[in-house]
């Protein structure tokens, strides 16, 4: 029986990880390569395709799209925690905000994101944020919002009333009492909710299409570049090794982090 | 008012988030019913012309508008009942092998990790008739392969691509709740000579209801929304057949320019996601009471 599940573990997870399979694969293909052995045992092993990507920044530039992600995800993630984890403290120890703000927020993570684009973009136009990283930055706050908030109010609902009320009897502010006593309480709540909104922002693709167009573009719209331009069709080789480079923080970090997720994740949904 | 110096002090930390909420929600929302209800073009977007309802009408009378809704209700039901039911399984019966082995669960979540856009793109890959492996082993194997992305095909490739990326988000809120079912209820019903089928009928799943209605509800709204693997690996595709309701909005809205229509259609679609909200709370509802009760 055992036996059995190995082997449908192993088809499952071929299955559900195929399409980064072959991407790895084949960005360690020659383009002449391809053209001949399109199947999963690569002949003759080669880094051309990442020195291509790596080196000729004259068309498309991965340096600036990795950099745009990073500062707009960094944006989106800290943003969110520093607007969620007070606001989490005090729904969960005044219980102001419980019963409006917290469901309203909640409740945006089904709301569709293409709904905030359009009106977003002529905000953006408007005070001159378009095609900005603090722009995309600042729309991946509102993407980040409903799971940071849970993810706060749940560990600091599971934080001890005694630990921050003997501080409050001293009569610290409510400030002191966050950043002194309840953040080094739920840090690893904080750095779970940090990296799970980067993650998020980092793969984000829709603001990312419609608010940017050439400074502040994000990998993920860089990406798709590599398969739109150049005559003679896609250049195989070289789009796999971009989509590899684009895909690998989030994929790192999240294997990092996997098993608090597992529980932060659930919890967030299942409460929500 | 009357207030408590701590309710003073819950508002006062609440303040950057509200702040924030009023700025990017409130504002988009005066924004969106403007435009909806004006004649207005990426020319004229300082000046809209408030021509009532108008809109509405044009997007209500456009069948592609309402090709683009049965697309998107298909796909979100579709994904979410194969996901819901392979992500049921699959945690079921790997259960006793992945609580063992903490790393397997790091495998089954990677697809969610790579975003659903590149995903999209990837798959052009795998699915090229040259360059592509899949219709490459298919054709040294079986002699043929499909045209995957052609008019007849490219909902069920889709649907295919949605399934193998999210059934893991199902499968580890199943795999959570069906190994906090604590071991004495299972003891209990072996002591009782329960069969393994009758304890999952009869115990297990029924436990795992809430979780169950939740996964669906996520599922079924994301798949609703689709816009980014769909996008990536077909656009609005053969002939407009995989054209989401979230890419109809963006392509009156870029490529049409009609702001007005896009506008009127994304607030339509807000209003059908505000409908499954209530649903769903109606549902929640309702459960909580029968646990109450029970």
């Amino acid at each position: 029986m055992n036996a059995l599940r190995w082997i449908v573990f192993a088809v499952a997870a071929f299955a559900m990880n195929f399409p980064v399979i072959v991407t790895l694969i084949t960005s360690f293909k020659s383009a002449k390569e391809i053209a001949m052995n399109p199947g999963l045992i690569i002949q003759a092993p080669t880094l051309a395709n990442y020195a291509r990507v790596l080196t000729d920044t004259s068309r498309f530039n991965i340096y600036a799209y990795l950099l745009n992600s990073t500062v707009a995800a960094l944006i989106g993630s800290l943003l969110a925690l520093l607007l969620t984890l007070p606001a989490a403290y005090a729904i969960v120890r005044t219980g102001t905000g419980r019963r409006h703000l917290l469901p309203l927020v909640a409740n945006l993570r089904a709301v569709p994101l293409v709904v905030f684009a359009i009106p977003l973009y002529m905000m953006f136009q408007f005070v001159g944020l378009l095609d900005t990283r603090l722009g995309l930055g600042l729309i991946l706050t509102i993407v980040n919002l409903p799971l940071s908030l849970m993810m706060m109010v749940n560990a600091i609902s599971d934080m001890p009333t005694e630990i921050d009320e003997a501080a409050r009897m001293d009569r610290a502010g409510a400030f002191v009492i966050l950043r002194r006593i309840v953040r080094p309480v739920i840090r690893p709540a904080v750095v779970t909710a940090f990296i799970f909104g980067f993650i998020t922002a980092w793969n984000e693709y829709l603001f990312g299409l419609m608010l940017t167009t050439r400074n502040a573009v994000p990998v993920t719209v860089g990406a798709s570049f590599f398969f739109s331009a150049s005559g003679g069709g896609v250049q195989w080789g070289v789009a796999s090794a971009v989509m590899i480079l684009g895909a690998l923080p989030p994929a790192v970090l999240g294997m990092l982090i996997y098993r608090q997720l597992t529980g932060s994740m659930t919890a967030g949904a299942v409460k929500g | 008012m009357h207030s408590t110096p701590q309710q003073r002090e819950g508002r006062l930390l609440l303040a950057p988030l509200v702040a924030f909420l009023i700025v990017f929600l409130s504002f988009p929302a005066l924004v969106d019913i403007v435009y909806a209800l004006s004649d207005v073009t990426f020319q004229t977007m300082r000046a809209p012309q408030i021509v009532g309802f108008r809109n509405f009408g044009v997007v209500l009378a456009d069948p592609e508008f309402w090709a683009a809704c049965w697309f998107s209700l298909r796909f979100g039901v579709l994904t979410a009942i194969i996901e819901c039911g392979l992500g049921l399984a699959l945690a079921i019966f790997l259960s006793p092998i992945v609580s063992r082995h903490g790393w397997t669960l790091a495998l089954i979540m990677l697809p969610m990790m790579v975003a659903p856009s590149m995903v999209g793109l990837m798959y052009r890959l795998v699915l090229h008739e040259f360059a592509g492996p899949l219709p490459h082993y298919l054709t040294l194997w079986f002699g043929t392969s499909p045209a995957f992305l052609d008019a007849n095909n490219a909902f069920w490739t889709l649907v295919v691509v949605e399934v193998l990326q999210w059934t893991p988000f199902a499968f580890l809120l199943f795999h959570v709740a069906y190994i906090s079912i604590p071991a004495e209820i299972r003891e209990a019903a072996a002591m009782d000579r329960a069969t393994a089928w009758k304890i999952l009928w009869r115990i297990e799943l029924p436990m795992m209801k809430a979780t169950i209605a939740i996964a669906l509800g996520i599922r079924f709204i994301d798949g609703f929304r689709v816009f980014d693997n769909v996008f990536g690996l077909t656009g609005a595709g053969a002939g407009g057949s995989t054209m989401s309701l979230s890419i109809y909005i963006y392509q009156s809205f870029f490529k049409g320019g009609q702001i007005g229509q896009a506008v009127a259609a994304s607030v339509l679609m807000f209003l059908a996601s505000l409908v499954v909200l209530y649903g769903a709370a109606v549902l929640k509802a309702q459960l909580d009471r029968r646990r109450m009760a029970a």
